[in-house]
């Protein structure tokens, strides 16, 4: 193995950008890491590179521990997304460079040049400065001076990021050639899937710092694993549907399980894969001999031409309360929403106009791995801490998903205790969650919670809360909330008195904009556990009739949303003051949990809705979910 | 090519508005300029000759020069790198630092001088205890230096840091992952970038140390045949009623100027001509 990275780490300040990345890159394969702006992929190219230091892993260049040694000593060639050639040579000199640095003779120097120039397709342009060269040539020239002095192994940084697509084509098929001729360990990092494809022997998606699957790239395009590889490559269709008798139950469709996946728990959610491009349409039913599955029948919302192909979304009435992954269906609508597409015809033998009816078959689909919502617990040492952690291995149980207990200690003492505690815990739950992690930290309970769940990718934490006594300051978020709210955008579940179940669920709105996270949080967890919502909107005294109308209309599209998720709702029209209403309202209802959106940042004075979270969370015992606000 | 053509096709109406730029620009700047060597031609050659026949012409010419050379040398090393620090790292205090080395600028050149003489004069802060050593470098060609090189110094910095900010960070970097040491990388590959930047820099240096006069004259204690600068010289003989002598000096030094500014000129001018 050329390279190969074990657990490698890198945090900037407070961010972990990259997240224990493990990698073994097969000898003369051309490597592609994907992922979006942000998402670290670079991060770790520069790591391999030695232009970054890594906080902790480390990096073996065939065989050799290279995670200490400069960039100068790692043999290395790296293309940068801006060419990066040195201006005052000439493209020839560019070359050389390498090889002038390793006192390689002069004669030795031009033969090689004009070889590495004729294999990048510049032969003839070598006394060119850069200025005369266009940006794909400039780029050419940057790549045959990393391969100049015969590098182990070749690293790309967006090199075809700054051209235009003509030139990018041409550009990749080039690299793609020398790569096979050359046979040089490459890894390119890359947003663009087509270019992924088109080049990589083996693709890795990375998203906020963590690999989340490696795999071939026909494998990774038609099996993943997961759903945000699903989503993230290519267009796709996301169905939840649950396991019956060895089948899959999507609504009033039911698919055999296909074989080669491991039989799941029965009536455990699944979800289920299938690409735009293999949808079948037509206007009359599937017949059953056709061996097509037919998922019901569908009208068309808009079709979209997008040159070689046609993209057409329909909405299904016969999915209705199958919640649709993704697309994720438009707020505010009932229906599951499907795509599909077509190849662009001059003279269409059938048109997709809106409102127009087909029915939809199915070919081929995927089953992905279940993940319901993957938890945080957070449990101190109380017994309180105690019921906090019951309920949330009760959440996560009716949820379907992972979860993961965690205690922060303050002393290395207590640290055996704790773990104590967990296994405890743990033992009593074995039967309902039998993949339950425990984990115990030791330092600031802020900041230890705060990297755990950077690290583990959470998406919901729950927290104890100390039941409040009068004396205590009415601000609830303290430093261990807020980060998680506005850093990482975590959904957090605050504690007090733990509940037995999680029947009524009362989403919050008011004043001001309402959240549309809330509601599809809030339907989430009452979908996973088969409860009531209830979207409660507090009016303002001095409501205008165009604010009214905005209120009645966002009112609608929860419950819409809701439904479409499966949730049975209804909705419930408030007076000011909102703290009061929204109070008694929970009182009255015998709420389960309240869900309401997260204050802002730095809240204005007179923004007293958003202060609301605060006064809620400190108001009532319930268990209050206070989601982040989300841009 | 390209800009000659470009030149040429520019239209020449417009008459009136640059007839009247240069009948503001002649008083205002060409006539002053034109006195100069009208005066100096007055006297003729022969007085021309008997000028420079005098050693402390030939001492101020010598000295500026000598000078203007040495901040040149000094303020072009200290400046590329002030320039190469600030513009690569980022630290605390970086935009404070950008700040306080570009105040020369901003500084009337008496002050300068006075505060060089507060810090290293006699009774100074430094110089206090340096006196009793016998160690005097104001009212020496050495203070006179030291305070050439505080008013020129962001003339460097300000010709060669805006080359390094542009110069993307990748640019560096790719230096190094082709196996060039940090040396080699600023030799081969950064430093030759800033040659214009470099050039006109060191020209603008010595073109501003040759005509220092506030703070020199603070310092200096314009002592003939020791500190005595030209623009000192004709200051001096000027006030003496030698006009002749100090318009010699002064149509001397002018030319020079003219000269050094003619090569900056085009210089930068067959830069951008080949960027364009």
């Amino acid at each position: 193995m050329s390279i190969v990275l074990t657990d490698l780490t890198k945090r900037f300040g407070r961010n972990l950008v990259v997240n224990k990345a493990s990698l073994e890159v097969t000898d003369g394969h051309l490597f592609v890491l994907l992922g979006g702006s942000g998402s670290g992929k670079s991060t770790i190219l520069r790591m391999i590179a030695g232009l970054i230091q890594p906080d902790g892993g480390t990096i073996l260049l065939n065989g050799q521990d290279v995670t200490l040694l400069p960039p100068q000593a790692r043999g290395i060639g790296f293309v940068f997304q801006n060419y990066s050639i040195f201006r005052h040579m000439t493209a020839a000199e560019n070359i050389e460079f390498g090889l002038r640095i390793r006192k390689t003779p002069t004669a030795r120097r031009r033969e090689r040049s004009e070889e590495l120039l004729d294999l990048v397709g510049l032969a003839g342009l070598g006394r060119r400065f850069p200025d005369q060269l266009s940006g794909g040539q400039q780029q050419r020239v940057a790549l045959a001076r990393a391969l100049a002095y015969q590098p182990a192994v070749l690293l790309l940084d967006e090199p075809f990021g700054a051209l235009d697509v003509k030139i990018r084509a041409q550009l990749r098929k080039t690299l793609k050639d020398i790569q096979r001729r050359l046979m040089v360990t490459t890894i390119l990092v890359t947003h663009d899937q087509e270019e992924a494809f088109e080049l990589a022997d083996q693709i890795g998606v990375i998203e906020r710092g963590s690999l989340i699957e490696v795999g071939k790239t026909e494998e990774l395009y038609h099996r993943p694993r997961t759903e945000f590889v699903a989503d993230f490559i290519g267009g796709s269709n996301v169905l939840t549907g649950r396991v019956r008798d060895n089948q899959v139950k999507v609504g009033s469709t039911v698919l055999p399980l296909p074989r080669g996946i491991a039989s799941h728990d029965e009536e455990r959610p699944v979800r289920l894969l299938f690409r735009p491009e293999t949808v079948l349409l037509q206007s009359e039913p599937f017949s059953a001999d056709s061996g097509v599955i037919a998922l019901g029948q569908g009208q068309v919302i808009e079709r979209v031409f997008a040159g070689s192909q046609q993209r057409i979304r329909l909405e299904v009435e016969g999915l209705q309360e199958i919640p649709s992954r993704v697309p994720q269906s438009d707020y505010g609508w009932r229906t599951t929403q499907i795509e599909a597409v077509r190849p662009s015809e001059a003279e269409p033998l059938v048109q997709f106009t809106p409102e127009q009816k087909f029915w939809i078959g199915l070919r081929h689909y995927h089953i992905l791995e279940t993940v319901g919502l993957k938890m945080l617990i957070c449990s101190e040492d109380s017994s309180a801490g105690e019921a906090v952690a019951n309920f949330g291995c009760y959440l996560a149980q009716a949820a379907g998903g992972s979860a993961t207990m965690v205690s922060v200690v303050d002393s290395s003492q207590a640290l055996v205790n704790a773990r104590e505690r967990l296994e405890r815990l743990r033992e009593q739950w074995l039967g309902q969650l039998p993949h339950l992690e425990i984990r115990v930290r030791q330092g600031a309970a802020g900041g230890e919670i705060l990297l755990e769940v950077q690290e583990g990718h959470y998406e919901l934490v729950i927290l104890g809360r100390q039941k409040s006594s009068k004396e205590a300051r009415p601000a609830a978020f303290g430093s261990t909330v807020r980060p998680l709210l506005e850093q990482v955008g975590v959904p957090v579940l605050m504690v007090q008195e733990p509940r037995s179940s999680l029947g009524r669920v009362l989403i919050c709105s008011a004043v001001g904009e309402p959240g549309k996270a809330d509601v599809r949080i809030g339907g989430r967890l009452a979908s996973l556990t088969g409860g009531l919502a209830t979207v409660l909107h507090v009016r303002s005294s001095q409501e205008t009739s165009e604010q009214r109308r905005r209120a009645e209309q966002h009112l609608r599209q929860a419950l819409s949303t809701l439904e479409s998720m499966g949730v049975k709702s209804q909705s419930k029209i408030g007076e000011e003051p909102a703290i009061d209403h929204i109070l008694s309202e929970a009182e009255e209802g015998d709420y389960d949990l309240i869900v309401i959106g997260a204050p802002a940042p730095r809240p204005p004075r007179r923004l007293r809705w958003h202060d609301l979270a605060n006064q809620i969370v400190s108001g009532t015992h319930r268990p209050v979910l206070v989601v982040p606000l989300v841009d | 090519m390209k800009t000659r053509r470009r030149r040429t096709s520019r239209k020449t109406t417009g008459l009136l508005p640059i007839s009247f730029l240069l009948l503001v620009l002649l008083p205002l700047l060409l006539m002053p300029l034109g006195a100069i060597y009208i005066f100096a031609a007055r006297g003729g050659l022969g007085h021309f000759i008997r000028t420079f026949s005098q050693s402390d012409a030939q001492f101020a010419l010598r000295f500026s020069l000598l000078i203007a050379f040495a901040t040149s040398l000094v303020n072009g090393v200290l400046g590329t790198f002030a320039a190469y620090v600030l513009a690569k790292y980022r630290f605390p205090g970086r935009e404070a630092l950008s700040v306080v080395v570009n105040l020369p600028v901003a500084i009337p050149t008496v002050v300068v001088g006075t505060s060089l003489l507060l810090l290293w004069g006699p009774l100074g802060l430094l110089g206090q205890f340096l006196d009793p050593m016998g160690v005097q470098p104001m009212f020496a060609p050495f203070g006179v230096f030291l305070a050439h090189l505080f008013v020129t110094f962001p003339y460097m910095l300000g010709a060669v840091k805006p080359v390094l900010d542009e110069l993307e960070a990748t640019y560096e970097e790719a230096a190094y992952t082709i196996g060039a040491s940090r040396w080699q990388a600023f030799r081969f590959v950064i430093l030759p970038t800033l040659r214009g930047g470099l050039f006109s820099g060191t020209l603008l240096t010595f073109a501003h140390s040759l005509g220092e006069f506030g703070a020199t004259v603070m310092v200096s204690g314009n002592l003939r045949l020791r500190t005595q600068t030209a623009p000192l010289y004709i200051f001096a003989q000027f006030e003496a009623g030698n006009i002749e002598t100090a318009n010699a000096v002064a149509a001397v030094l002018a030319t020079l100027s003219f000269a050094l500014f003619f090569v900056l000129l085009r210089f930068t001018q067959r830069r951008s001509q080949r960027v364009a």
